[in-house]
């Protein structure tokens, strides 16, 4: 009897150790709310565009005495292939219970039924989703003269090139960016993690090809190391559009990531740097693209959103 | 102490045994899907 106690209990403690790496962290909380009419009001499913996907999501504080509003804007994640603005409502949520108004956008992703999407192409969408949604709060009552951009991997990438690129011809100043695991540049041999940094004929291929999907431009292999490869890439890496003028940035990456180059992420860090634009590099130095085995991190990743909120967009 | 004692202990022994293999799997897991190290960091 003993034996079978001992089996049984092994099983269920294993499976309650297992569970319980699944729950939230316990700090997380602290960057949540508890949702309700007192907080804001969420509109879903507003339209900017004509694709069907051409959606977002809008959520305004319950306060509208100010004269004006913070935007900020958080892109789902999903490997540019799936993923949905609903993802991130807690982090809407949240943001939006601090005083701002938020948004999460939906962009068309790369699937069978669109096969012509690429990164570039959805940077666009959010880039022309913009003015609609800056449009929507007005019409709502709340008048937006600043914002932030952010998202997370997929996500991050396009905020980064919203932020990096675009922000010259945003409705209204991009104050910062903040993100998590968003690739920023494409350069194979900060890609290790596919192969791509073995430089061979197959590696270089394979780079090219994933690459070139990902810009929507036809890269051959040769063209990897030339000037050439980074004048076809410059539309989809944010690293190539950081000047002295670039935004303040916060960034998280982890240093093991097996989905995107964390090379690149040092890259962009040495760039920010050499720019000297205030950024914050936070490097989880035991994770991968969850960012999952650095809890001291992953928490003061979420303390410095609300420290460069509070320094680069504060709440009127 | 009894023999039924010295159960007890072995049980709680194995069920704590059990809880941390459990969340070392499911790192591992985890780790396998998107990278990181195994030890090291908030290991439990």
């Amino acid at each position: 009897m003993w034996a079978f106690l001992y089996i049984g209990a092994f099983l269920v403690s294993f499976g309650i150790g297992i569970a319980s790496k699944m729950m939230p962290r316990p700090w997380a909380k602290d960057f949540t709310v508890d949702w309700d009419d007192s907080v804001g009001v969420m509109y879903r499913d507003i339209s900017y565009g004509s694709a069907d996907s051409n959606t977002f999501d809008l959520y305004v504080p319950a306060d509208n005495s100010k004269e004006t509003y913070g935007l900020v804007v958080y892109l789902h994640a999903g490997g540019f292939t799936s993923g949905d603005k609903t993802d991130d409502t807690e982090m809407l949520q949240w943001l939006c219970s601090k005083g701002y108004v938020t948004a999460g956008i939906n962009y068309t992703l790369r699937d069978e039924s669109h096969p012509e999407t690429s990164v570039s192409s959805q940077s666009m969408e959010i880039k022309e989703s913009m003015p609609a949604v800056i449009a929507e709060a007005e019409k709502l009552g709340y008048s937006i003269d600043e914002m932030t951009i952010s998202g997370g991997s997929a996500g991050h990438c396009l905020a980064m090139l919203y932020a990096y690129r675009d922000a010259d011809t945003s409705p209204v100043p991009v104050r910062m960016v903040f993100g998590a695991v968003g690739p920023s540049s494409f350069y194979p041999e900060d890609w290790g993690c596919y192969g791509f940094d073995q430089n061979t004929a197959e590696s270089k291929e394979a780079a090219a090809g994933l690459f070139g999907v990902m810009a929507g431009k036809e890269i051959t292999a040769d063209m990897l190391g030339t000037p050439a490869y980074d004048e076809a890439m410059k539309d989809i890496s944010a690293l190539l559009w950081v000047d002295d003028d670039t935004v303040p940035s916060l960034m998280a990456y982890g240093k093991y990531d097996k989905v995107q180059g964390f090379g690149a992420s040092v890259r962009l860090d040495e760039a920010l740097t050499a720019h000297n634009v205030p950024h914050d590099y936070i490097v989880l130095e035991h994770s991968g693209h969850g960012l999952q085995n650095d809890d001291k991190e992953a928490r003061l990743y979420s303390q410095k959103i609300e420290e460069y909120l509070d320094r680069y967009m504060p709440v009127k | 102490m009894t023999l039924t004692q010295k159960r007890m202990i072995l049980l709680l022994a194995v069920m704590v045994i059990a809880f941390i293999l459990g969340r070392l799997a499911m790192r591992a897991f985890m780790n396998f899907l998107l990278g990181g190290t195994l030890f090291g960091g908030n290991f439990l």
